[in-house]
């Protein structure tokens, strides 16, 4: 005869989440927040090719926090789950908040049913249009799915970055001054973060169906001075 | 259409071809016995800076379906795609080609070879003509960023892909405009020789093929020219299109409807 040990729900969701976040805080954090006439996208990602930001449609872009394997997956998901819906319906009806909610469902069934849950946050963001609002969304390790109004901060440590961010962000600025608090907040009072240590995209108008870009590390430094 | 996950082993990677196909958003294989000819006429010219392209604008069935028809699209910034053949494969071909390039980029974060894009399309080309009677022919042309050349590709109908150094023609027109751009070519023909040496091409494909639709003084519709150069995909102008056509027809006329003797 086997021994099975009896664990409270209370008990076993606790753990699960115990485990998602020391996962998560291991990683480096990331800012996304909104400025006049766009959405940025920054994290502190030592290596130039391992990505944390990506494009994900014409006006929608990603960021992952925590494991890079876990949410890289999920990227190439959402990029397939766009692509698709734009190629069976039109272009115009891929909605970040349809694949926002797609992530959380998936996140949700992960958390209570996978062999453990997946130690990332994602961060779903979509350029405002005639037809759709300019959006945070922020997706967290069980499910928990939030619409941020001006900025959100994923990754570890994220209340101190949140906190420090928000001292400055109360309204919405130009992307220059933007990100200069973005990168303040991550870096701490203590530290500074090299421009080579930052991953930068920015989901703006310039003209073209597609608005995302990323920005090398003269134009961040350009931005930062 | 839920979030489309797969295992490491079962994953189609950054192609969006293999994608739908496991999704089921692609067209099935069927067989038929319908005749789909492909009236149209395409050219595509490379000169010293890139590459020319010339398409007529007409869509033949038992009659004409359409005048003012595009038969070249920009795949992406520096590829253009022409299509001949039946009007709806063509169609969701091109939006494959144009949705496949973009979804490599977004995967990968970096942009397919203009040689990649080429071969990307051959099993493409070669499950639709193989298993269907819906034919398309595709003509591909571009500027290949990483060795600072124009380039064209073209395709049998089993979907072998071949890079042309000099010219390449599509559709029911193609021997008119074939003879044509035959006599005309230089090696070193430049991008004004390339334009005029194309529209002429397309003029005499327009003026034999009953399925090929040359200038349309009337309706002011004309044959679409467009150049892929270091720039990108540039489609020229109405008016621009228009006097070259008038040109050409001025001197037909003069010349009672023969060339006159010289390659004009």
């Amino acid at each position: 005869m086997s021994n099975y040990f009896y664990v409270s729900p209370e008990q076993l969701i606790k753990d699960r989440a115990e485990f998602a976040q020391k996962g998560i805080a291991r990683g480096r954090s990331m800012v996304g927040a909104i400025y006049d006439v766009g959405v940025l996208l920054v994290a502190e990602n030592p290596s130039a090719s391992l990505n944390k930001i990506s494009e994900i449609y014409d006006r929608i872009a990603f960021a992952g926090a925590g494991r890079y394997n876990e949410f890289d997956r999920l990227r190439e998901a959402g990029i397939r789950w766009a692509d698709g819906t734009g190629f069976t319906y039109s272009r115009e009806d891929v909605d970040a908040r349809a694949l926002a909610n797609y992530y959380a469902q998936h996140l949700g069934d992960m958390f209570t049913e996978g062999q453990k849950p997946l130690e990332v946050e994602i961060l779903v963001a979509q350029l405002g249009s005639k037809i759709r609002p300019t959006k945070l969304y922020r997706v967290a390790y069980e499910g928990t799915i939030s619409d941020e109004p001006l900025f959100a901060v994923l990754g570890g440590d994220a209340e101190t970055i949140r906190a420090r961010f928000a001292a400055h962000e109360e309204q919405i600025h130009p992307l220059k001054e933007t990100l200069k608090n973005a990168v303040d907040a991550l870096a701490g009072p203590e530290r500074t973060i090299a421009v080579a240590d930052l991953e930068v995209g920015i989901l703006e108008d310039r003209g073209t169906r597609r608005s995302f870009r990323r920005l090398n590390d003269d134009e961040v430094s350009e931005l930062l001075s | 259409m839920g979030l489309p996950l797969f295992s490491a082993h079962g994953d189609p990677g950054p192609s969006f071809f293999h994608y739908a196909e496991a999704a089921g958003l692609t067209t099935p294989v069927f067989t038929g016995t319908a005749e789909s000819p492909h009236a149209t006429t395409v050219i595509a010219v490379r000169y010293n800076a890139g590459v020319v392209m010339v398409g007529d604008r007409q869509a033949t069935g038992n009659y004409i379906a359409s005048r003012d028809v595009r038969k070249i699209e920009a795949a992406d910034r520096y590829t253009a795609l022409a299509i001949s053949g039946t009007a709806a494969r063509g169609i969701e071909f091109i939006k494959m080609a144009q949705l496949s390039f973009e979804h490599y980029e977004k995967m990968t974060d970096s942009a397919l070879s203009l040689e990649g894009k080429a071969n990307y399309l051959s099993p493409i080309i070669q499950r639709n003509n193989l298993s269907s009677p819906l034919f398309v022919m595709p003509l591909l042309a571009g500027w290949d960023p990483s060795h600072q050349v124009g380039r064209i590709f073209e395709y049998d109908g089993a979907g072998g892909c071949y890079e042309r150094f000099d010219f390449s023609t599509i559709g029911s027109g193609s021997p008119f405009a074939d003879s044509a751009l035959r006599l005309g070519y230089r090696s070193d023909i430049d991008r004004e020789g390339a334009l005029e040496l194309g529209a002429l091409a397309l003029y005499e494909a327009g003026d034999n093929d009953p399925s090929t639709g040359g200038p349309d003084f009337v309706r002011n519709i004309y044959p679409m020219m467009v150049t892929i150069t270091e720039a990108g995909f540039q489609e020229l102008g109405t008016d621009e299109v228009a006097a070259r056509f008038r040109a050409i027809n001025d001197r037909r006329t003069q010349s009672g409807g023969v060339a006159g003797g010289t390659l004009r």
